[in-house]
């Protein structure tokens, strides 16, 4: 086995009173699909917002390959390889693919010190990523706003795709799809991790997460209350971890 | 929707609509008083627009940024006792042209302090700086005017290049600089995601708060380019300079199609709604109406485009409770 990507280690994460992660210890590989499983508000966003850098975490370290980081804002976590498609998107509606698959991070070449948008290269780009995505949008100039469900999560994929991420995380992708599109998503996951990308999943559902994941880890009330190999486990078994049915829950959520 | 891809040469229909709406004031107003059709007065209207297409330049800026500042009135009013006096202490009139847009800006930079890194609300944080201004306006003047300033800086304004005056081509290269920003260089987009939300820009890696401070700054020195082109026209400074100002220039822009919620603007738009507003005031000037009338009219217009806005959906109410936190 080799050496994690990503190690996140006693993270722990308070909105005020509100605590919403506690010493959370998790690794993450490359060329591996973590899924991360958990009840509505177990902190599953949150724990994936930190690493993205969209938020600070109140205790606790992240480690890449060996050494500390601390991200100070998302395009820290983008300039260390970390691609993230938010539950949210993030994607500004307002504005067409292309612009949005650039957004932040745009192709310019600079005259007189003016950065200018070399707008005919990110079309391109862009052309050939949705391509390669099989996404059936035929112009990348149509503001995102235009868009489906599914269409604006190919938009968002192609975003991570573009950043050549060493780590891609996905935050329920596939809640808003239908069943062609929800496939394709799956099918581009094991891809990604094939070519040696680290995924993290977030799903609330259970035979998508059993087909797509090597490992599975389960949060419940802003804690990682399981880790299973897929090969080691049942979606009975995992079910129970998430409801808080299992023993080993039970005991663990007594002794706090 | 786009109004910033389609409509720079090509017109869209709210920009077609402000242009009809022009010419059927001018032919109302021509037919209502027989001083109103003159290359004189086309004039005036015309010098009239000078100060509100900058100051407005920055709030369509501002707005389509999801920012918005009430204050222009008495930054203008600051930037023009800047440039009066420096007029008054005998500096050179060239230099002086400088001291308009350079006092704009920095008190720009503070706005955005106040703004930005304070976290307060765009449109109650200029309230807060319009109070304050005000009264440094007055504590600067003395409770006085500033007037009888030298010529130097009207004489260098009223000057033409290649048959243009200084403004226009003033103007002119301002519009172009906005929209190469906005259009051609990553800025644009920023401003625009930043618009349309600013969680999701900033999720997006884009440095909001620098491109939020860079806004203010322009938007500031625009207007303390409108305070150089306003000493140059009336070579006084009133107290109450500028008090219908950020009411205007809202107005326009709003009228021009930029969202009063961010994440749309139009150039031309702009460009046509100060021009309708100023047709509209000095019209109704000419055909005996006292002035004390034109912000009712202003403020009504203002309320009537959004009000229109929400009917026909371009604005949705549940965007308009968001836009108030
Ligand atoms: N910005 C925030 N401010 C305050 N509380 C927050 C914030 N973000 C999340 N929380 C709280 O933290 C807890 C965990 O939320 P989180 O979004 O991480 O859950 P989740 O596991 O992603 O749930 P879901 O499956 O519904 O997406 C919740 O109680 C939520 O209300
Ligand atoms: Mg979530």
């Amino acid at each position: 086995m080799t050496a994690p990507f990503l190690v996140a280690k006693g993270i722990a994460k308070r909105f005020g009173a509100l605590t919403a992660l506690s010493g959370v210890d998790l690794e993450i590989r490359s060329g591996e699909v973590l899924a991360l499983l958990g009840d509505n508000g177990a902190g599953k966003s949150t724990f994936i917002k930190i690493l993205a850098g969209a938020h600070p975490a109140s205790d606790g370290e992240l480690v890449i390959e060996g050494v500390p980081v601390a991200f100070s804002s998302p395009k820290d976590a983008a300039a260390a390889g970390i691609a993230t498609i938010f539950q949210e998107l993030a994607l500004s509606e307002n504005l067409s693919i292309s612009e949005n698959v650039f957004l932040g991070r745009e192709l310019k070449r600079s005259v007189l010190g003016v950065p200018f948008l070399r707008r005919a290269d990110m079309r391109q780009r862009v052309d050939g990523l949705l391509k390669e995505l099989d996404a059936h949008i035929s112009d990348p100039e149509a503001p995102v706003g235009s868009l489906s469900g599914g269409q604006r999560q190919a938009v968002a994929i192609c975003r991570a795709l573009n950043l050549n991420a060493r780590l891609v995380i996905m935050d329920e992708p596939t809640a808003a799809l239908a069943v062609a599109e929800t496939r394709k998503v799956l099918a581009l996951t094991r891809r990604l991790a094939e070519r040696g990308c680290a995924v993290v999943l977030i799903s609330h559902n259970i035979s998508e997460v059993f087909e797509v994941a090597d490992r599975i880890v389960v949060f419940r009330r802003g804690r990682k209350v399981a880790e299973r190999l897929r090969a080691e486990t049942n979606p009975e078994e995992i079910v129970s971890f998430i409801t808080g049915a299992h023993p080993d829950v039970r005991a663990l959520e007594k002794a706090n | 929707m786009r109004q910033l891809r389609n409509g720079v040469f090509s017109l869209n229909g709210r920009e077609w609509s402000l242009l009809v709406a022009c010419i059927l004031a001018i032919i109302v107003f021509s037919v209502a008083s027989p001083y109103y059709a003159t290359s004189g007065n086309a004039g005036t209207v015309l010098r009239n627009s000078i100060e509100l297409l900058l100051v407005g330049l920055g709030m369509m800026l501002l707005l389509a940024m999801g920012g918005i500042d009430v204050s222009v009135g008495v930054v203008m009013g600051l930037a023009a006792i800047g440039v009066g006096r420096a007029l008054g202490a005998g500096v050179d009139p060239v230099l002086t042209a400088f001291v308009g847009p350079l006092t704009g800006a920095l008190l720009g930079l503070l706005t955005a302090a106040v703004i930005v890194l304070g976290r307060v609300p765009a449109i109650v944080g200029t309230l807060g700086l319009l109070g304050v201004y005000r009264t440094a306006i007055f504590v600067l003047l003395g409770g006085q005017w500033l007037s009888g300033l030298p010529t130097g800086l009207t004489l260098l304004l009223g000057t033409t290049i290649l048959g243009l005056p200084v403004a226009a081509w003033v103007i002119a290269l301002a519009y172009l600089a906005v929209w190469i920003a906005l259009r051609r260089t990553p800025f644009g987009l920023h401003l625009l995601a930043i618009g349309n939300s600013e969680e999701k820009a900033r999720l997006s890696g884009i440095p909001v708060v620098k491109i939020r401070f860079a806004t203010f700054i322009v938007s500031g020195a625009l207007t303390g380019l409108a305070a150089t082109f306003y000493v140059a026209n009336y070579r006084n400074v009133e107290m109450t300079v500028g008090s219908t100002l950020a009411l205007d220039a809202i107005a326009a822009v709003v009228l021009g199609g930029t969202s009063i919620l961010g994440g749309r603007c139009s150039l031309v738009g702009t460009v046509l709604g100060v021009l309708l507003l100023r047709i509209l005031q000095n019209g109704l000037l000419l055909t005996g109406v006292p002035s004390l009338w034109q912000p009712v009219v202003t403020g009504s217009l203002l309320i009537g485009v959004l009000g229109f806005e929400v009917l026909s959906n371009r604005l949705s109410l549940s965007r308009l409770g968001w836009a108030s936190k």
